[in-house]
């Protein structure tokens, strides 16, 4: 190990009530960092389940659709068109909206119906039941974590949705909105009725492509004859939902001002404590510059302290972000943290911890080595 | 090569500014041999530690001119500085400034990281100029582990590990009690048997006794340069 390298080690140790703190502070601000860009991943993904989970290779819906859940309708007529156009294999239908769960106690809950052909998006995880059951007629498929807002205990469990009696025919797991309304999901003929959507008008028209063909080219021309829609790739359109409910909505920005807090208290706390660290050690800095010692030496021990309490103070706080995603799976807005939002927050827990050093560096820059000789 | 280690041409140097401005070095002219235990002594004031610092390499003088090992040290930046102490002095201090976190071996280890030595080489110079003075059997204490007078014989021994062309030392008995102060002494007269130059400050007659030389100074004059009967002959 080099000297520099152990010399920051030991002294990192050797103040073992200022390393705590310090390791404490760092935690504290990654744990809250880390949770924060967690959460504003799990929103992302809860926001774009339902477009994650379908196999359309292109989505048509009206021009200005915001999100997923935007309520505007495209006539049902366009499904003819875009069926016709070259490289297209098959045009579904699909229809979404909010509307009233009555429960056998009369009490109306909201929920959120998704109808379609139940082949090209169909509910997941099922648990109980299955898709084939959900086209009878009545039936719809509900997650078990809202059993009890629906006040419903599993299959055959009965209910009415705008005054038209219902029967839950499939049970999934996991599948949770972050609007916290619950997702049921039924074919498209029943949700146009659970909804209140007449039969000429369609939420979304989800295109197929026949093998071989051309995406860019096939948008092209579905977008020519279809002037007053949009036609996005699930891509295009994941985007557009999260960008609306992140940005559009405040929510993610509230998530990032969380984030920057959590930055904030790292740099004061790291550079606080690097600061009295090397004042502590002023003589030591100072018989090195006094030795000969390059400025580039002296810096490399400080910034080696900074990156050993960022890389420290950074495993326990990923424990404890992991043990927070676990905490959270099942529940209303789950913590998601990828491997990649792990790296990203590594390299800026050492950046922040080495830019937190710089005010210990200029303390050093001002030692004057004569001062060895009055110490 | 000159037969003058350091020499000082009409030093002088002012500390602080303004109203707070002090001559601390005036006029001061010395050569000091290559082999010589030289010994600066004087009353506090005097002006010892600011020629120390001024021959080591840690300030400029205000006018007069300075070299050390042939370099002139007048008007070089800190950079330059710090590359004449790194590569031509060992400093021994009063307080041996160790490094606490580190071994006695480590402390010497650190002295050659900074000149460029790693590894292997370090640890085996590092026990070899321990063994030099006395304490190889002390390479992995800690310095709260060793006496004031091991304390300072890692530092002189951390001071001569780079094989400087001199030792500047500033009172490395003022800590210590007489037997240890005695011991050091008797190492410094070795290492100058040996070869090594050393200049020293100190307040001790006894201590001064080791010189062959004796400077004296006086609110930054030099009031006397005396060879004593140390000295060898020329």
């Amino acid at each position: 190990m080099p000297l520099n390298l152990t010399l920051a080690l030991r002294n990192l140790f050797h103040d073992r009530l200022r390393f705590v703190a310090t390791t404490i502070g760092i935690v504290f601000s990654v744990v809250l960092v880390m949770v924060q860009m967690g959460l504003y991943l799990g929103f992302g993904r809860m926001v774009t389940t339902v477009i994650d989970h379908t196999s359309a290779d292109l989505w048509v819906m009206r021009h200005g659709t915001k999100c997923f859940e935007d309520p505007s309708l495209l006539s049902h007529s366009k499904q003819t068109g875009a069926a016709a156009t070259a490289g297209v294999a098959e045009v579904t239908p699909l229809v979404i909206g909010f509307s009233g769960w009555i429960l056998p106690s009369g009490e109306i809950t909201p929920v959120f119906v998704v109808g379609s052909d139940l082949q090209i998006l169909k509910p997941w995880n099922l648990t109980e039941g299955t898709v084939r059951a959900l086209s009878g007629s009545g039936t719809v498929a509900v997650d078990r974590s809202y059993f009890e807002r629906l006040g419903v205990s599993g299959i055959g469990s009965k209910a009415n949705i705008r005054g038209l009696p219902v029967s839950v025919a499939a049970v999934s797991e996991g599948i949770r909105s972050f609007t916290t309304t619950p997702y049921v999901f039924s074919d498209l003929s029943q949700a146009r009725a659970y909804i209140g959507i007449p039969s000429t008008m369609v939420s979304y028209l989800l295109v197929k492509l026949r093998p071989g063909a051309d995406l860019e080219h096939v948008r092209h021309d579905l977008q020519a004859s279809l002037p007053d829609s949009e036609v996005l790739t699930p891509a295009e359109f994941n985007e557009r939902s999260r960008s609306y409910w992140l940005l559009g909505t405040g929510a993610g920005a509230a998530l990032f001002a969380g984030a920057i807090l959590g930055i904030i208290v790292g740099v004061v706390i790291v550079a606080q404590t690097l600061y009295s660290s090397t004042k502590d050690h002023l003589d030591e800095f100072a018989t090195l510059r006094a030795m000969g010692s390059s400025n580039g030496y002296i810096y490399s021990v400080i910034i080696y302290q900074a990156v050993l309490n960022a890389v420290i103070g950074f495993a326990f706080a990923t424990l404890i972000g992991f043990s927070v995603v676990e905490f959270t799976r099942s529940g209303a807005l789950p913590v998601l943290i990828t491997p990649m939002l792990v790296l990203v927050m590594l390299v800026l827990t050492v950046v922040v911890c080495i830019a937190a050093a710089l005010g210990a560096i200029f303390r050093v820059v001002r030692i004057d080595p004569v001062m060895v000789f009055t110490r | 090569m000159s037969e003058f280690i350091v020499e000082a041409k009409g030093v002088t140097k002012v500390l602080g500014h303004g109203a707070a401005q002090v001559y601390a070095l005036k006029d001061i002219s010395l050569s000091l041999r290559r082999g010589e235990l030289t010994v600066l002594m004087g009353p506090s004031g005097s002006g010892k530690t600011t020629l120390l610092s001024v021959l080591g390499c840690m300030l400029t003088p205000t006018s007069g001119a300075v070299r050390v090992c042939g370099y002139a040290t007048e008007g070089a930046d800190a950079k330059v500085l710090a590359k004449l102490r790194k590569d031509h002095v060992g400093f021994v201090f009063q307080s041996y400034h160790l490094f606490p976190t580190l071994t006695a071996a480590e402390n010497i280890q650190l002295a050659l990281d900074i000149r460029g030595m790693h590894g292997e080489d370090a640890r085996a110079k590092s026990l070899d100029v321990l063994k030099k003075v006395g304490l190889a059997h002390k390479s992995t204490s800690y310095p709260r582990e060793l006496s004031g007078g091991e304390q300072q014989r890692v530092a002189i021994a951390r001071a001569i590990a780079g094989d400087p062309a001199f030792l500047l030392a500033d009172e490395p008995t003022g800590n210590l009690h007489s037997a240890q102060g005695e011991e050091i002494m008797e190492l410094f007269k070795r290492l100058n048997d040996a070869g090594t130059t050393i200049i020293q400050v100190t307040h001790s007659e006894k201590n001064a006794a080791y010189g062959h030389r004796i400077i004296q100074l006086k609110d930054g004059w030099v009031v006397g340069s005396e060879t004593t009967a140390a000295a060898r002959p020329a």
